[in-house]
């Protein structure tokens, strides 16, 4: 120690010292303290940023699935209307076209049941008629003793089952 | 009041001095913290690297605040010239090293650093034309002279006053303390003996009641009267008692929040004089 400088003085040694102390510190700090907690602050700031863009994304994509899916299901419900009503409205046709066809065939076998009727009404009389003709004879054969000629006979039992007719009717 | 001692003198120049000690301490100081909190980042941090990262965060916001967010690489260079002012004034607080703030050679560089950081800003942002044309106005000539000098003198005047008011404040405690003890030590055995007891019974009711400011007292007049039989018995002459305490409340003003406080003022003077000579970026192309 070789004594004191003055208390204001201006020393370029000194100052040339501190200049270079400064710059040494600039660049060291900078290096080693500045960048990379910066870089580190900033990277991570970066990482937050795209995790909720990512979020955001997902969730706007979500939205956008859910109003497809809800569009899809209304379109379905439409269709399965159209469908059920489809297939009511054809099952009416088809069961008034059924029942018209019922009756129809109903109304057939009447008809047909009707003639055969008839027909076997008709066949009964005239079996009647003839089991009437050939009784009458053999009654008449009986009452009258003797022999009528058949034919004569025929002719007078149909006029008479006629008049009979004619009188049933 | 001495200035900063010598070290090396060779041909009457002054090369060594207990500042360029005491800044080559901070830069190491600075350097080697600097480069144990900025290793090892990760991306989910620790303790300390949550603290680093507030720091250096709160000075990247000073600095975008200030001078503009274009002007937030300049933060670096701020940070430096801050920490290296704040710990240069507050390393006068270990006793053995000086300020390096209470030498104006030190603020004088940094000031005129500054002043070349804004002339060459504006050289480089506005052109040299436009550099030359703000001397039409003599006045600036004078004002870029002075802007230096002020800041220097502001900064070296603070932590220098600081220091010059605590010698004085410690020699005045000594010679009042010296003064103290040769009155209790006139008054004989008994009398020192009588304010150790009034010491030792305001401390045990400071214990008593729980009280702060009696337990301080009692110590205080028990201390007292420990140096004054020191004194009287020839084992310490002259201990200088009243130096404990108070100082130390004023040294947290002068040096702690003074030299905070400078060091703050530096850096936001240079921060303002830089960002003006660095404009955004649409106003450079007028």
């Amino acid at each position: 120690m070789t004594g004191f400088e003055q208390i204001v003085g201006i020393n370029p040694w000194t100052a040339l010292f501190t200049f270079c102390n400064m710059i040494i510190t600039f660049l060291l700090l900078k290096k080693f303290l500045f960048k990379p907690v910066k870089k580190m602050i900033d990277s991570r700031q970066k990482e937050i940023d795209d995790m909720y863009a990512d979020a955001e994304a997902s969730k706007a994509e979500a939205a956008k699935l859910q109003a497809d899916y809800e569009e899809r299901l209304g379109d379905a419900r439409a269709e399965r209307d159209r469908i059920l009503s489809d297939a009511v409205s054809r099952a009416q046709k088809r069961e008034s076209e059924i029942i018209a066809e019922a009756r129809q065939g109903a109304a057939a076998i009447m008809t047909k049941a009707e003639a055969d009727i008839a027909q076997e009404k008709k066949k009964a009389l005239n079996e009647v008629k003839n089991e009437i003709s050939s009784i009458s004879i053999s009654i008449a054969s009986e009452v009258v003793g003797r022999e009528i000629n058949e034919a004569d006979h025929s002719r007078l039992v149909s006029e008479f089952i006629g008049k009979l007719g004619e009188a049933d009717d | 009041m001495n200035g900063p001692k010598i070290y090396l003198q060779i041909n009457g120049m002054n090369i060594i001095t207990q500042t360029t000690v005491s800044s080559f301490v901070v830069m190491v100081l600075l350097c080697v913290a600097g480069y144990f909190l900025g290793r090892d980042l990760k991306k989910r941090p620790g303790r300390m690297q949550v603290i680093t990262e507030k720091g250096v965060t709160m000075i990247y916001n000073l600095v975008e605040e200030t001078m503009g967010k274009h002007n937030s690489y300049w933060t670096p260079y701020i940070a430096t010239l801050f920490l290296s002012s704040i710990c240069g004034s507050l390393i006068g607080m270990t006793g053995i090293l000086k300020s390096t703030t209470s030498d104006i050679s030190t603020t004088l560089t940094w000031a005129l650093m500054t002043s070349f950081l804004v002339w060459g800003c504006t050289i480089k942002y506005s052109g040299f034309k436009s550099f030359l044309k703000g001397y039409i106005n003599p006045m600036n000539i004078i004002s870029d002279i002075a802007q230096p000098v002020s800041m220097a003198f502001r900064h070296f005047g603070n932590i220098m006053g600081g220091g010059v008011l605590m010698s004085l404040l410690y020699s005045a405690l000594a010679a009042g303390s010296a003064a103290l003890l040769g009155l209790i030590k006139s008054y004989g055995v008994l009398e020192i003996a009588a304010v150790g007891v009034i010491g030792i019974v305001v401390l045990v009711f400071g214990f008593g009641k729980d009280k702060l400011w009696m337990k301080i007292v009692g110590g205080a007049v028990i201390a007292l009267a420990v140096s004054a039989a020191l004194e009287y018995f020839g084992v310490f002459a002259k201990v200088p008692i009243l130096q404990v305490g108070l100082p130390g409340i004023l040294s947290l003003y002068f040096d702690v929040f003074s030299g905070g406080v400078q060091a703050l003022v530096f850096s936001l003077l240079t921060m303002v004089y830089v960002g003006m000579a660095c404009p955004p970026r649409e106003e450079q192309t007028k």
